[in-house]
């Protein structure tokens, strides 16, 4: 076990012009588990395959316990991978696919079966030893890979997107497994996911990318109630945080002509991006608010989601989101008046995005 | 256990029902349309005339390799006779048939040893000049076969390598090369990466990776290159031909045809039967043995390549 650091860690693929992974300055306490988090293409799974050794560092380094292993082969690094398609070894048993690490590094053959029926008997895979991974399930596979990365007792487990190809159920399954036994275990994990989802629920801490950039890194709970810019605002949280231009007069930020207090603290003028959680608005009682022509109503039971266009900007490409409560639902084609709170609306700087205050 | 019209439903484990056998089958074959079964009954009538054509000069070759001929040393009676007179001719079959086995494993081996390592390169590796490095490669199946032999001859013979059964070896191993680092690539191609990464990740490198995962998993390539090499190792005659000129030192297929032409120009039928049979029993047994694997391969260069 050991602390991860990427310092400065930058990658840039021949022949393109901008970097998969610029600057990457990041700390990982030793046992804790990070996830990276991003669109497609952000360079989150570059940085994890950077810190596996798979993918060359072009600039800064990345140090593993503090010892500096920027131009390690993978072998040398001690470090078990997961990878998005499992990449088992198909001419080996179950049994022979977590005990290969073991055998390549000389352990004794007693030792390695000892060790394999450990990680088995956690992982429920004892009955499957002997089997080809061909006759496994899908999630059985999931399991055999993680067998894999437990047996070897690694300083760093990495995880490319690990539960991509399961089925939706057992994604929410598997997710909580994969983080009670990291806890359990106390290894130092580093987990890829493009689900903020995944990313919120199973880490320690959140990184987010973007365009190879880290745009913050925090808790869950840090990354959604204080988004450092608005491309975080937008890509944590589910059903996304709404975002509308405002203007800023007189201490009162003002969209759709609904004035709303400042928040403590905050200093602006002019115009700004002003960001509202879908439960941070609310149907106002009388027919002031901000007003939303409603287009789509999606019932999720305890609550709904009512997606809808601000009539002060029907331009708005992305659809204003309300959660609203699941008794008394408003129908499409009605126009709602909403009021906001004003300790939970989120003011960025409209051309660099930054949160103001 | 009792055979119900149902047992069907029964695995059929243990047979130890002799009638339950027939009862599942003509109950599988019931819902058929007669339409389907007719067409599938053609089918197998064309199959088997298209096997019974390609047998028939095989068979023709084994039946008359043991039937009494004028001219031939089987003259009255169905017997092996000629299959002495091939055993004893000049060298004896030992050493021709060890001149085959030697060529044809060597040929072999440096086929699917280098067409291994040239097919993991050009599947996995970036390198300037890769493309037209592999079309290079490629366009050796271009020229014609026999163009090739004089200037070969000659650059063997400054090795010092004419009239040795390496060389041989190496010349058709040449030609072997082109079409088995082909089926290298695509079978590589179709392994994913990330198998290999894992093997890296476990501890490998890249040597021990190629050895201990990529191998098995293109294993059917390799088969397949390796069965492509033995049979054109084994049967080749014009480079031989041309390369060998001791007589004790030719492969079996050159000695079958110095043995047709024996004496004064009377053909020994008989003798050339029986070396026809003994040439081909090792690649029918070779491609019986490996067939399944054979097959796959091409599956897996068709489908995933």
């Amino acid at each position: 076990m050991a602390a991860v650091t990427f310092a400065q860690t930058t990658q840039r693929y021949p022949g393109s012009d901008r970097p998969a992974v610029d600057g990457l300055d990041l700390e990982i306490a030793d046992g804790e588990f990070l996830v990276l988090v991003g669109p497609s293409g952000c360079g989150k799974s570059t940085s994890l395959r950077m810190l596996a050794g798979l993918e060359d560092v072009t600039e800064g380094s990345i140090l593993i316990g503090g010892r500096d292993v920027t131009d390690l082969p993978p072998k040398d690094r001690d470090i078990a991978m997961v990878f998005q398609n499992y990449a088992l070894y198909p001419h080996m048993t179950v049994g022979q696919n977590m005990g290969f690490a073991l055998k390549i590094a000389g352990m004794d053959k007693a030792e390695i079966s000892r060790r394999v029926a450990d990680a088995a008997e956690i992982l429920d895979l004892t009955e499957y030893l002997d089997r080809k991974p061909k006759a496994l399930s899908g999630g059985q596979r999931q399991r055999v890979a993680m067998g894999r990365a437990i047996v070897r007792n690694p300083q760093v487990f990495l995880m490319d997107e690990p539960l991509s190809n399961l089925d939706a159920k057992l994604r929410v399954q598997t997710r909580t497994q994969i983080a009670s036994l990291q806890r359990r275990l106390g290894v130092t994990t580093v987990y890829v996911t493009h689900d903020q989802v995944e990313a919120m629920t199973m880490g320690d801490r959140v990184a987010v990318l973007k365009d190879g950039v880290l745009q913050q890194v925090g808790t869950a709970r840090e990354l959604y109630d204080h988004p450092d810019n608005a491309f975080v605002a937008g890509f944590i949280g589910s059903p996304a945080m709404n975002l509308l231009p405002a203007r800023v007069e007189g201490g009162e930020v003002v969209v759709g002509g609904l004035p709303i207090p400042l928040p403590a603290g905050v200093q602006a003028s002019g115009e700004v991006l002003l960001g509202m959680r879908p439960e941070a608005v609310w149907p106002a009682d009388a027919p002031t608010g901000l007003a939303v022509e409603i287009d789509v109503v999606e019932e999720i039971g305890a609550d709904a989601f009512v997606y809808g266009r601000p009539q002060h900007a029907t331009d708005q490409k992305t659809p204003f989101v309300v959660r609203v409560p699941g008794r008394g639902v408003p129908r499409a084609g009605q126009t709602l008046h909403l009021d906001v709170d004003p300790r939970q609306v989120h003011l960025f700087d409209p051309a660099s995005g930054l949160r103001l205050g | 256990m009792t055979t119900t019209p149902v047992a069907s439903a029964a695995p059929l484990t243990d047979g130890a029902d002799p009638a339950a056998t027939p009862t599942t089958a003509s109950m599988g074959r019931r819902p058929r349309r007669p339409s389907a079964s007719l067409a599938s009954m053609g089918q197998r009538t064309f199959t088997g005339g298209l096997a019974l054509l390609f047998l028939f000069p095989m068979l023709w070759a084994a039946v008359s390799s043991v039937s009494p001929q004028g001219g031939t040393a089987q003259t009255d009676g169905y017997g092996f006779a000629n299959y002495e007179t091939l055993a004893n001719y000049q060298a004896g079959i030992g050493q021709y048939l060890l001149n085959s086995t030697i060529v044809s494993v060597l040929t072999v081996l440096l086929t699917v040893g280098v067409s291994l390592l040239g097919g993991y390169a050009f599947a996995r590796f970036q390198f300037p000049g890769k493309n037209l490095l592999f079309l290079g490669t490629l366009a050796i199946l271009m020229v014609p076969y026999a163009t090739l032999l004089i200037p070969l001859y000659v650059l063997l013979n400054d090795l010092g390598m004419q009239n040795s059964l390496v060389g041989l070896a190496l010349v058709l191993t040449m030609f072997q090369l082109p079409f088995a680092t082909f089926m290298m690539r695509i079978s590589f191609e179709a392994v994913p990466k990330e198998l290999e990464e894992a093997a890296l990740v476990d501890g490998c490198g890249s040597f021990t990776a190629l050895v201990r995962v990529l191998l098995p998993a293109v294993r059917p390539g390799l088969i397949t290159v390796g069965i492509f090499a033995f049979l054109a190792a084994w049967n080749d005659f014009i480079t031989p031909l041309i390369l060998i000129s001791d007589s004790t030192k030719v492969p079996l297929p050159l000695a079958v045809a110095n043995l047709r032409g024996q004496t004064m120009g009377i053909v020994d039928y008989g003798a050339t039967e029986a070396g026809v049979v003994v040439l081909a029993l090792p690649c029918v047994l070779i491609f019986l043995l490996l067939q399944r694997h054979y097959v796959r391969g091409f599956m897996s260069g068709a489908l995933k390549g």
